[in-house]
């Protein structure tokens, strides 16, 4: 019986070992799909833990452009700063500039004030130089009239004496007679040479175009029938003008009057005209070779009743060339003169230049002499 | 004086040009009658009769007037213009006497009707040819048209 017991007991125990056999069979089998299960989700957290590594990486990414970003915006926000400060320094100033504005604004309006006040005396003073200029009309027609009367009268009663009496007078009382009438003509040319100025001053211009060649040659011949002289007189190819032809043949006729004049005590008077462009102008230039004058004197030349000769060397009443000047000026032009005493003067007379060339149609004649 | 005629009618309240003005017309042997009269009021009255002339025979009318401007009172072209708008007179050529030929009034008597105009030169032979030229010129053509 022992042996049994034994058998049975091992028999017994064989089946509790089976039977945990089998528990741990199936408890085995359990952990085996418990198993898998973990491998499964350790897997599944594996990917997991992948994409979060992924995702992480992102974030990490992200977030360094963030604070790239961050930084920039700082930087940003300080260049911002830096132009906020510019701008308003930049509207400070403005600011004061602004009040200059406002300052200078007023200056000008008390300035524009001014200005119209100043251009009401102007208007005033036109006013008055008008009025003054009637005046000096209505008298210089009153000087016309009122002094050639009496000179007319005494002209007249000492021809009639010498007429009428000439067998009660001697030679010497008939010189005085002469003298009389010399004198009283003299004056009346004065009157008309002064009056011929002043009317030059109220008188406006009417432009045209001037052939110069045939202006010198109607004052030239003009001239050789009032006045015997031998000069030589040469011109050509002269330029053509925009003047007043009326005027500009008073300039032509007294410049070459002149030139005639002083050049006639010398054997052989010659008087060259020209010209020529400069700077814009036309320069026509009178020359003779006369007894010229002392440049010393030259600011006397176009003064009214300046006279750098006597009368007895060389007769005329000193208003010539003053009426040439104020002519020349009434036409934007110049005059001037050059000269050396016993060697001849050249009177200068410029005009705004107008484009053309010479005229040239009389290239078959161009030296005129008289 | 009530019927007094005149070839020549010279208006002029200046004597002394007046004097030497009718001694250029005898030394230019211009013979014919001449009748100064002083100034514009004289001058119409001559004219139309009236005045001092009241009665005058004004159908005889002078061939010729000489014409100062510059006179007192009744100036030169106050004359002219009543010459001129009178039937009577209109056709009588009237040379207006002036002392400058700058003056203004040249281009009123022009166009008031004057003829022609002299400007009394103060040189007297000038003056003399001036005038005897010009008294010629329009007796001789007033006697055509008569």
């Amino acid at each position: 019986m022992e042996k049994g017991g034994k058998s049975l007991k091992l028999i017994n125990a064989n089946k509790e070992l089976a039977f945990q056999n089998e528990e741990k069979e199936k408890r085995a089998a359990e952990l085996v799909i418990a198993n898998k299960e973990l491998a499964f989700q350790n897997e599944e957290k594996e990917k997991r833990a992948a994409e979060l590594v992924i995702a992480n990486k992102e974030l990490v990414f992200q977030s360094e452009e963030k604070e790239k970003r961050a930084a920039e915006l700082v930087n940003a926000n300080k260049e911002l700063a830096f132009q906020n400060e510019e701008k308003g320094k930049r509207a400070a100033e403005l600011g004061i500039a602004n009040k200059a504005l406002v300052f200078q604004n007023k200056e000008k309006k008390k300035r524009a004030v001014e200005l119209s006040d100043s251009n009401k005396e102007v208007d005033e003073l036109e006013k008055r130089v008008k009025e003054r200029t009637e005046d000096l009309e209505s008298f210089s027609y009153s000087v016309s009239h009122d002094l050639r009367a009496p000179l007319r009268a005494i002209n007249g009663y000492a021809k009639m004496l010498d007429e009428d009496y000439s067998n009660v007078l001697d030679a010497e009382g008939k010189r005085f007679l002469v003298e009389v009438r010399n004198n009283a003509n003299k004056m009346g040319v004065l009157i008309d040479d002064l009056l011929t100025f002043s009317r030059l001053g109220r008188k406006g211009i009417t432009n045209a175009k001037v052939d110069m060649n045939k202006l010198f040659e109607t004052v030239l011949s003009e001239i050789s029938q009032n006045t015997a002289h031998h000069a030589e007189i040469k011109y050509s190819n002269l330029l053509p003008a925009v003047a007043d032809r009326n005027l500009l043949q008073q300039v032509i006729s007294n410049l070459l009057s002149n030139a005639i004049k002083y050049s006639s005590k010398k054997e052989k008077p010659e008087i060259d005209i020209t010209s020529k462009y400069k700077n814009g102008m036309q320069v026509y230039a009178i020359s003779d070779n006369g007894v010229g004058f002392d440049m010393h004197y030259v600011n006397k030349l176009f003064g009214v009743f300046q006279r750098l000769h006597s009368d007895e060397e060389f007769p005329g009443t000193g208003v010539g060339l003053a009426i040439v000047q104020r002519i020349i000026h009434k036409h934007n032009g110049n005059v001037w003169a050059e000269a050396k005493e016993g060697q001849g003067a050249t009177f200068y007379f410029s005009l705004p230049a107008i484009d053309e060339k010479p005229v040239v149609s009389q290239s078959f004649n161009l030296t005129k002499s008289w | 004086m009530v019927n007094n005629t005149a070839e020549i009618l010279l208006i002029e309240d200046n004597m002394n040009d007046a004097e030497l003005t009718i001694r250029a017309f005898r030394k230019g042997n211009i013979k014919n009658t001449l009748i100064h009269l002083k100034n514009g009021v004289e001058a119409l009255e001559f004219l139309f009769g009236t005045g001092q002339f009241e009665g005058r025979d004004i159908s005889k009318k002078p061939k010729v007037i000489l014409l100062d401007l510059k006179m007192p009172k009744v100036d030169g072209l106050e004359v002219l213009t009543q010459i001129k708008a009178n039937e009577l007179t209109k056709a009588i050529p009237v040379v207006v006497l002036t002392s400058s030929n700058e003056h203004p009034d040249i281009k009123r008597a022009y166009s008031l009707g004057a003829n022609s105009y002299i400007v009394k030169p103060v040189e007297f032979d000038e003056f003399s040819k001036v005038v005897t030229d010009l008294g010629f010129y329009w007796l001789l053509k007033n006697q055509a048209q008569v």
